[in-house]
């Protein structure tokens, strides 16, 4: 079952009296299939609440705005403001964003009230399913890719590892939350960011293997190279300075750095060829270098907010980025020419990954949904709602913060997640759920996957180190 | 940039620095001497301030308005201004409060109850000096974030609303406006982004503390410098670990100011007001350095960000404190600096309304203006009770009588005639926002507002107590054509009905409040929360509207199953509780009823006295709590004990409107002269002379008709009919003198949408615009006149009362003759009735 059926059914059908017959209607169809069988379909449940909502102005008699609702075909059509439905895009959907009141479009139905919760999440649920037509309809489904593992690189004789680094020093007064985190593709290795320091960990023995000096500030990503001798650091102090530092792994050797930025640079990434490294942060810029001389390649002035994720595509001819007003964009890596615009989340992007194939970038957010965008049509593949939503303690109404706040693909093609529930989770490679591990002591903050695809390892809003055998229980703090 | 020298004494201290490097002066510190703490100094008088590299040290002499003298060791004296300091010289502020606080108390003189409610005051100097630092608000063990931390954010103005606190937060960050939301601050602060605001690993590196002190670019600029208590608060909480509060912190749960009234007698004298918080665990502590302070009227008593209180102008006005979610005022009055006050002997009150007046002006030592003439008082009188002038007739008749009790007797005349209830439906029109359209799809159809215009007519031509008028709309249900008062639900912006607009609208014309600033945020300047707020709306959740038999009419009832409103913060469903009051039992019923039962009951003060209120600012252009509709801490009334009375007589009179109209029209009060004496010029919210009152737009617009004797003609409307008596506005029907005398649009329930202003368009429309022309060519009184053949001292008599209510002075009269052809020529009259007409004193009530 796509990840899709197991959000979309859960609709909830709160009983009223205006929806009294709909509500009925869903019943009968119940009685047919399985109460957690089909996802709303335009012939049983949208065509009736359209009819009694919006065919007096947008029906066979008077189409305002060119917008004609009366048949699938023609509402798919769309009116003078363009498409009004996006399958599997609720959030990107016209339609929906009327019937919701949102700020920028017009609010339908007009001088009244909104249309009630249940109506409005039907209507949604159906644009998330693909807009099937009859119940049952085989051509709603989105596309999804079976994964074959290609391997990205070539294992070098002797994966690096650091050796003779100093000592860790005590990070201070109290540690800050693990900012950034990765993990070598080819050694038991993590490396870890604390204030001014990137701590190294041997992933099998969980023990330190020292650290290096990071005077620039808290690193705030951490990138391995292809071949896992090289590390990338990027950060800063926040308001003052930001930079992006290439160590040697095996030395703790400064190789260059790029950008000098007033802010810390919150994303970026190295080309698998190492040709190029991008970065992004505060001031709302992609800025693109060419590793070898430091020359800026070219710069992305189109994100509206900051720039919170990046990352080059498997193959190096994409580069994917992400803002703190939900925007991603794929550009060609080349030339940073715009290849797709990917709109559909509602709040921050907290990371953007792409499927060790290519075929598909998972990008995370703050709205608390991972969504699997399909590289071949930029439509998505997934939508994972309310993945990390945390449980409700006691009596609680409204809206709970439920935000992604990490997220990765591992060679093997999984994706772990963290998030604002104190849980890590895995997926497989369409989205489908595996194993979990809930009530983690602290808010996990990062989250990677050792090389060889056994352990996750997750970073604590204490700048703690949490080691989890995937598909075991409880994940376990570092001795 | 953290030197505590502050900035304006830099410029002074290049010359210090020389007299210090004069051997002839005496005591100076030898250069490279470390900087001496004030607590090393032999001289409690002698103030420290030292940038490392130099120091001061000086002593305070004496205060003169805004400035503080200040010699130094060298004996060179200088004048500082207390109110140019920024904010990064609190060290220099606080010292020189110290100072103020041991020496300038008290000036006032007077009231002996001030004197004693007057906090003793340390008599070491460098005791208040440091009592009075905010030292104190940095606590010794853990810092709590509610407690502490939240109180720096409201008082730097992190979280005021043009700053964090706006809705989308300011440069990415935001904070709850004035703190309404600790537990989203808290996550915003530690949690949204990790590792950026707060650094627990180098907490002085945090860039809440960087942005604070300007150490990093920060477009709010340096709010506190690191020595300051608030910097201190921060930086503690942060070293702590930044935790969040336990569950059952201690939560503010009152204010109090101290002194309670500020007397001062005479101009740019100085007392220093402290603020105390009490909290749920029975704590209380002084926060006067965490507290901001704002004056309602600046020239009268000015307050500066530490609670220091400096009169000014002759007069009375509030200063207040707010801290948390609460407001506390604390009166001033300002005497004149002589004191040679005699309350002027014939002044003598009359009712009620004189005593509680009198009392106030005799306490503010304002002397009353005289008593109107009878022309001046018959003229006033009958615009406010009628919306017309008087006749020629009337005014013979009424000048001529000798009866002593002829106002009292022309005030029951009035009262009884048919358009004292065209004036109050015209009034309550416009508050009720009544308007009728042709097209029913975009409104409420004419048939209904027809219905409702003639209704409210009828409320008032039979006297009908106030009380049961709002009842009778408030919890009305049925037809809004035989029901008219059911339009209450009906009379709605596009047409759209809105329970949080509707609860407004109840809040606003039934208790005189504005609520609508709790719907995002506890209101910042009174009492109401975010609970009250939604707790209201859910009385009129249930409010339903059905099209009945014929498409032009509604159906208003009540679905008793409706879910109440949910609270904006949590989505919590809040059952309907009234302002102030209970939660009633209205489960399966309709609320409105409980609701109107408490809204209109004699114990519900805030209904009485915003009835009354808006009955008394009909005869004074201002109500005693003013705009009417705007009663707030922050608004208190000019006179709170005639503000409270006039509630009690009007409960007493079971809500007669009427009988207290008559207390109002036959007080001395009312009947004082507009003419201002030395005394009372600067008064205008004391009632101690008549007020000057442009005519409001309809009155005007009658009073013209009704001197030339050419009537308006209205559109659906039969010949005759005045603009008072219109159902709708008459700006509806395209007359640009209404609009331009800014009629209300009544698109809101704002008693201030009928804009009595005087612009230069008005002017120029009655000089150039067709009203006036238009009115003289159509009125046929110079017409008869002349055909009368009425001798030229009886035509211009005659038109001198049909404009301005009054016979011309012999000099007028004169003035005429000799501009005017023998005998005058109807050019002549019509030039003179122009010149009237166009006359200050026929556009205005005085």
């Amino acid at each position: 079952m796509t990840p899709i059926l197991s959000t979309a059914l859960a609709f909830p059908l709160k009983r009223s009296r205006f929806l009294a017959p709909i509500t009925t209607c869903l019943l009968v169809l119940s009685g047919i299939h399985s109460t957690q069988a089909a996802p709303p379909n335009w012939d049983d449940h949208i065509r009736p609440i359209l009819k009694n909502r919006c065919f007096k102005c947008h029906g066979e008699e008077d189409q305002k705005g060119d917008l004609n609702l009366q048949t699938l075909a023609a509402a798919l059509k769309g009116g003078t403001s363009g498409e009004v439905l996006k399958k599997n895009r609720p959030n990107s959907s016209i339609l929906l964003q009327s019937i919701l009141h949102e700020e920028g479009v017009e609010k339908m139905p007009p001088k009244s009230s909104k249309l009630p919760d249940e109506e409005i999440e039907l209507i949604r649920q159906w644009i998330l399913a693909g807009l099937p037509e009859k119940s049952g309809s085989p051509s709603s489904a989105p596309a999804t890719f079976a994964f074959k593992p290609s391997n990205p690189g070539t294992k070098p004789a002797n994966p690096a590892m650091p050796a003779n680094l100093p000592a860790l020093p005590s990070a201070g007064k109290r540690a800050n939350p693990v900012t950034a985190l990765a993990s070598s593709p080819w050694a038991p290795l993590i490396a870890t960011g604390g204030h001014g320091q990137i701590a190294f960990f041997n992933a099998e023995t969980k023990t330190n293997l020292g650290a290096i000096p990071f005077p620039e500030g808290i690193p705030q990503v951490l990138r391995f190279s292809r071949d896992g001798s090289t590390l990338l650091v990027a950060g800063g102090k926040p308001v003052q300075s930001g930079k992006v530092v290439l160590f040697d792994v095996a030395t703790g050797k400064r190789l260059a750095a790029f950008g000098d930025e007033t802010d810390t640079v919150l994303a970026a990434d190295f080309s698998p060829d190492g040709k190029l490294v991008a970065i992004g942060g505060p001031n709302k810029l992609v800025k693109v270098f060419h590793t070898a001389d430091g020359s800026l390649a070219y710069k992305i002035t189109k994100h509206m907010d900051w720039v919170t994720a990046l990352e080059f595509s498997p193959d190096g001819s994409r580069l994917a980025s992400g803002d703190r007003a939900a925007g991603i964009y794929v550009w060609e890596a080349a030339t940073g020419g715009i290849a797709m615009t990917l709109a559909e989340h509602k709040e921050a992007i907290s990371s953007l990954t792409w499927r060790p194939d290519g075929n598909i970038i998972a990008s995370a957010s703050e709205d608390g949904s991972v969504i699997l965008w399909n590289m071949k049509d930029g439509f998505p593949s997934a939508t994972l709602t309310g993945i990390h939503t945390p449980k409700p303690q006691g009596k609680r109404y409204g809206k709970v913060p439920g935000g992604v706040l990490s997220l990765v693909w591992t060679p093997e093609g999984h994706m772990l997640s963290v998030g604002r529930d104190n849980a890590v989770r895995e997926w497989d490679s369409n989205g489908g759920k595996l194993s979990a591990v809930e009530g983690l002591p602290t808010l996990p903050s990062r989250v990677t996957g050792t090389f060889d695809g056994k352990l996750a390892v997750i970073g604590d809003a204490e700048g703690r180190l949490l080691w989890w055998p995937k598909g075991a229980k409880e994940a376990t703090l570092t001795p | 940039m953290n030197s505590p020298i502050p900035r304006i004494l830099r410029p002074v201290l290049c010359s210090v620095v020389l007299l210090f490097q004069t051997p002839s002066v005496h005591g100076a510190p030898e250069p490279g001497k470390p900087p001496v703490s004030s607590k090393q100094t032999t001289s409690p008088l002698w103030h420290i301030w030292s940038d490392g590299k130099n120091s001061v040290e000086a002593e305070f002499l004496s205060l003169d308005g805004d400035f503080v003298q200040v010699r130094l060791r060298s004996g060179a004296t200088h004048r500082l201004n207390l109110t140019k300091l920024q904010p990064a010289d609190r060290i220099f502020a606080e010292k020189a409060k110290g100072f103020i606080t041991q020496t300038a108390i008290p000036t006032a003189t007077g009231s002996s109850s001030l004197a004693s409610s007057t906090p003793a005051q340390p008599t070491n100097p460098t005791a208040a000096a440091s009592s009075s630092t905010a030292g104190s608000i940095v606590p010794t063990g853990e810092v709590s974030f509610r407690r502490d931390v939240m109180p720096v954010f409201f008082r730097a103005n992190c979280n005021s609303g043009g700053c964090h606190g706006a809705a989308p937060g300011k440069d990415g960050f935001r904070l709850s406006l004035f703190g309404y939301d600790a537990a989203g601050d808290y996550f915003r602060l530690t949690q949204q982004m990790l590792g950026r605001r707060i650094d627990l690993a180098a907490p002085e590196e945090s860039l809440l503390l960087l942005k604070a002190t300007g150490d990093v670019t920060h477009t709010g600029g340096t709010l506190f410098d690191k020595k300051s208590a608030y910097y201190q608060i921060l930086l503690k909480w942060i070293e702590q670990g930044a935790q969040n509060d336990s569950a059952n912190v201690a939560e503010v749960t009152g204010i109090r100011i101290e002194p309670a009234k500020l007397l001062f007698q005479g101009p740019s004298k100085r007392q220093a007001l402290k603020v105390f918080a009490s909290y749920s665990d029975g704590s209380s502590r002084d926060i006067t350095p965490l507290a901001l302070y704002v004056t309602n009227n600046k020239t009268t008593a000015d307050i500066n960000e530490d609670g220091l209180v400096t009169s000014g102008r002759h007069g009375a006005t509030d200063v207040f404190a707010r801290f948390n979610r609460f407001t506390i005022g604390a009166p001033v009055v300002v005497l004149p600096q002589e004191g040679t006050f005699e309350w002027p002997p014939d002044a003598k009150p009359t009712n009620f309304i004189d005593e509680l007046v009198f009392a106030k002006l005799k306490h503010l030592q304002i002397q009353p203006s005289g008593i109107a003439s009878d022309e001046q008082f018959l003229r006033r009188i009958t615009l406010d009770l009628t919306g017309l002038p008087p006749t020629e007739d009337e005014i013979r008749t009424f000048v001529a009588s000798i009866k002593p009790d002829k106002r009292e007797r022309l005030a029951d005349i009035l009262l009884a005639r048919p358009e004292y209830a065209d004036v109050w439906a015209a009034r309550w029109g416009d508050w009720l926002k009544l308007l009728g359209d042709t097209n029913s799809g975009s409104g409420t159809d004419t048939k209904a507002a027809v219905a409702y215009h003639a209704w409210l007519v009828e409320q008032f031509r039979n006297n009908v107590p106030l009380d049961r008028f709002i009842h009778a709309q408030v919890a009305s249900v049925g037809s809004n054509f035989s029901q008219p008062e059911t339009n209450f639900y009906t009379m709605l912006p596009a047409g759209n009905y809105e329970p949080k607009a509707m609860a407004q609208s109840v809040a606003q014309l039934c208790l005189g409040i504005r609520i609508q600033c709790a719907e995002c945020h506890n209101h910042p300047f009174d009492r109401w929360t975010q609970d009250d707020y939604y707790g209201f709306v859910s009385f009129f959740t249930g409010v339903r509207r059905k099209m009945a038999s014929e498409p032009r009419e509604y159906y208003i009832f009540n679905d008793n199953s409706a879910p109440p409103a949910k609270h904006q913060l949590d989505q919590r469903p809040m059952p309907p509780r009234l302002l102030g009051g209970g939660e009633p039992n209205v489960q399966g019923k309709d609320p409105r009823n409980a609701l109107a039962d408490w809204l209109t009951s004699p114990e519900n003060t805030l209904f009485a006295t915003s009835m009354a209120n808006r009955v008394w600012s009909q005869f004074f252009g201002i109500g005693v709590v003013d705009p009417i509709d705007d009663l707030r801490i922050t608004n208190p009334p000019s006179n709170s004990e005639l503000f409270e009375e006039l509630g009690k007589r009007l409960v007493a009179y079971q809500f007669d409107q009427k009988r207290l109209i008559r207390d109002i029209v036959t007080s001395r009060t009312y009947q004082l002269s507009s003419r201002v004496t030395r005394s009372n010029k600067d008064d205008s919210r004391q009632f101690s002379h008549a007020p000057v009152r442009r005519l409001p737009s309809i009155v005007a617009l009658d009073a013209i008709s009704s001197a030339t004797e050419a009537e308006t003609h209205w559109n659906h409307h039969p010949d005759g009919y005045r603009g008072m008596q219109i159902y709708d506005t008459g700006r509806r029907y395209g007359s640009y003198f209404l609009a331009c005398f800014g009629q209300s649009d009544r698109e809101t329930s704002d008693a201030t949408k009928d804009n009595r202003e005087v612009t230069l368009s008005q002017t120029l429309h009655l000089i150039n615009g067709d009203t006036i022309q238009g009115k003289i060519q159509q009125s046929q009184v110079v017409t008869k006149l002349l055909t009368a053949k009425t001798p030229p001292e009886q035509a211009v008599e005659s038109l001198y009362l049909r404009s301005l209510s009054r016979k011309p002075s012999g000099e007028e009269l004169a003035v005429f003759k000799k501009l005017a052809a023998t005998p005058p020529t109807r050019v002549d009259y019509d030039r003179l009735w122009w010149a009237l007409l166009n006359s200050t004193e026929f556009l205005f009530q005085h």
